[in-house]
């Protein structure tokens, strides 16, 4: 049978109440679980916006004025919108000083019906020859450039698409394709789309079925020389291109920093009143404790125990319950947030997600968090305890 | 040198704004392996002048020698150290630990004592047999009798095997028969160990059964 120790006698003070105990667990379960679905919503939407902006790969974006909030859509978001400006805009752009090198890309939506035999998905025509954001994930993924008649499904179309398996053919205005192909996850809006090369659309234009006129783009990326700043580049550029807006790489999913802005603060608000409430409690239940064992603590210290053996002694029953706690409120909460997931769509459409490191240090701060206000709570009435006089115990009976 | 040499111990209260006083200038030399019994009414002294030599009170003034070191100076962590080393407790009411079993009761200080050899299992069962309860060992003291609960707060006193086991009014509600077993104890360990006892009680024929008899009143020592 193992020793009498601090931690054995903490653990039969525990058992000694179970309901009272199981209380305080659900107050710091429920008080981690919030925490850490805050911040693995927070830092997913974060990371994810900033992941997606980095593969992209591009220092600025050229869109259309008034485009700028589509363009993200489209970018980060996956959503179906259409947006052009002349393709004369690329010679404008290209006389700007610090531009070290640009592509276009145009995008397209495909419309249910005669034209086309596939489900209304996004496409996005590219220029092999200038392009730096399609190019090396085709490389990774189909190991040989797009040929004339041939589209590449992002990984997100492939399900939207029900395709699965390679070499499908499919009808898009009227033109037929085969799929070569699904691009790896890349983490961007771009993964809900179907790729081809520009000499494609001539086709589609000429069928008359899209909406699409010839000379027109969507959307320039840009990359910037070494020893600019993007910044400046991007305010010269709408400066001298009035028919543009540019989105620096910092600045994409502007919008959703700002939303993300406020649900931090509801959930910042939240933690603290949790906190507040879940010390108030630890803090109650210990004072009564105190009161509840004052005799077993003066014979503790009539037996021998120092004042740091009754603190020792606390502090690993407090301790005890707040990783308990802890330990449950980081499960409930990694599982709620996997489960809401679904429910927001501000998640739903930006493809968030944590990654193993992240989720590893969200949940030891909820350990970290969820234990110190247990501590913090039971403080003030341990301190009282240590101080009980031994005498005090001796005359009550 | 002495083994317990008290000196001028005096001790005042002070309660909303009076003053009395529980001990008054008691001084008293107690030799190693003695057993010595102090009755005296309630409100005499007698729990304040052994709290003062167990170290959980401190005196107003005078003080209090064991074998030369006066325990009176000694800080909290020092007078701790010297009761879970020094010193057994009984008390006047049952006072074991109720979330413990008889044995894990006996254990109790030495957690206490991390300097010292841990005690194990086997050292409390043993302590738990000497008081005649070793097959009680498991047992909570919700399941035990007042008399066993007695015993087994005599087996954890002696865990750490001290000079002086203070033991105050420990057999104050039990019936007769139980009340001699425990002095039958206490006579026992007292010649078989060697250990000086002090045994304060208002039971005068239990106060015979010591090698020493002293009375206490309104704080002072008596027909030493």
């Amino acid at each position: 049978m193992a020793q009498l120790s601090f931690f054995s006698v903490a653990l039969k003070n525990l058992k000694r109440k179970t309901f009272r105990t199981g209380v305080l667990v659900f107050a710091i379960a429920l008080l981690v679980s919030l925490l850490i679905f805050a911040i693995s919503f927070t830092v997913s939407v974060a990371s994810s916006l900033k992941k997606s902006s980095e593969r992209l790969g591009a220092d600025l974006v050229v869109v259309p004025v008034g485009a700028r909030g589509f363009a993200e859509e489209f970018l980060l978001e996956s959503k179906n919108t259409s947006f052009y400006m002349p393709i004369s805009i690329n010679e404008k752009v290209k006389k700007i000083e610090g531009i070290e090198a640009m592509t276009h890309h145009t995008y397209l939506s495909s419309i249910s019906g005669l034209c086309c035999d596939i489900m209304p998905t996004r496409i996005v025509a590219f220029n092999p020859a200038t392009d730096f954001i399609i190019n090396p994930w085709l490389q990774k993924s189909l190991g040989r450039p797009l040929q004339l008649g041939e589209a590449i499904a992002g990984f997100g179309t492939s399900e939207n698409l029900g395709l699965g398996l390679l070499d499908i053919e499919a009808t898009i205005f009227d033109n037929r394709f085969s799929i070569v192909g699904v691009l790896e996850e890349t983490g961007t809006g771009l993964d809900h789309a179907l790729f081809m090369t520009e000499e494609n659309l001539k086709n589609i234009i000429e069928s008359g079925k899209s909406p699409l006129k010839e000379g027109n783009i969507s959307i320039i990326f840009t990359k910037i020389k070494k020893g600019y700043d993007p910044d400046y580049v991007g305010r010269v550029l709408e400066g001298e291109i009035p028919e543009v807006d540019v989105i620096a790489r910092s600045d994409m999913g502007e919008k959703f920093l700002n939303t993300l802005a406020d649900i931090n603060k509801i959930f910042l608000l939240t933690t603290f009143l949790a906190s507040v409430l879940t010390t108030f409690l630890v803090w109650a239940i210990f004072s009564a404790i105190a009161n509840e064992r004052s005799k077993e603590i003066g014979i503790m210290r009539a037996l021998g125990a120092k004042e740091s053996h009754i603190v020792h002694l606390y502090l690993v029953e407090v301790t005890v319950l707040g990783l308990l706690g802890s330990t449950i409120g980081v499960l409930a909460g990694t599982y709620m947030s996997a489960l809401l997931t679904g429910s927001f769509s501000l998640l739903k459409n930006i493809s968030a997600g944590l990654s193993g490191g992240q989720q590893a240090t969200i949940a030891l701060i909820g350990l970290l968090v969820g234990t110190t206000i247990c501590i913090t709570g039971a403080m003030m009435p341990i301190n009282r305890i240590k101080k009980m006089e031994p005498l005090l115990v001796i005359k009550e009976e | 040198m002495s083994f317990l040499h008290i000196e001028n111990l005096t001790r005042t209260y002070t309660v909303h704004d009076t003053s009395f006083v529980g001990v008054d200038n008691i001084s008293l030399t107690i030799n190693k392996g003695e057993f010595l019994s102090i009755v005296g009414h309630s409100g005499s002294g007698k729990t304040t002048l052994i709290s003062i030599i167990g170290g959980i009170l401190k005196p107003t003034s005078g003080r209090v020698l064991l074998e030369g070191t006066d325990i009176c100076t000694l800080d909290d962590n020092r007078l701790s150290e010297y009761r879970v080393n020094r010193i057994g407790f009984m008390f006047q009411f049952a006072s074991l630990l109720p979330i413990l079993t008889a044995k894990e009761n006996v254990l109790l200080p030495g957690i206490f004592s991390p300097g010292k050899n841990v005690a194990d299992d086997k050292a409390a069962v043993d302590l738990l047999e000497m008081v005649g309860i070793g097959e009680k060992a498991d047992s909570y003291p919700s399941q035990l009798s007042g008399g066993q609960q007695r015993r087994v707060a005599i087996a954890r006193a002696l865990l750490n095997k001290p000079d002086i086991i203070l033991a105050d009014e420990p057999t104050g509600d039990l019936d007769e028969e139980t009340e001699a077993e425990i002095m039958n104890l206490f006579e026992g360990i007292n010649q078989k160990h060697g250990v000086t006892i002090i045994l304060i009680t208002h039971n005068l024929n239990l106060a015979g059964k010591a090698q020493k008899k002293l009375r206490m009143s309104k704080g002072r020592l008596v027909d030493i």
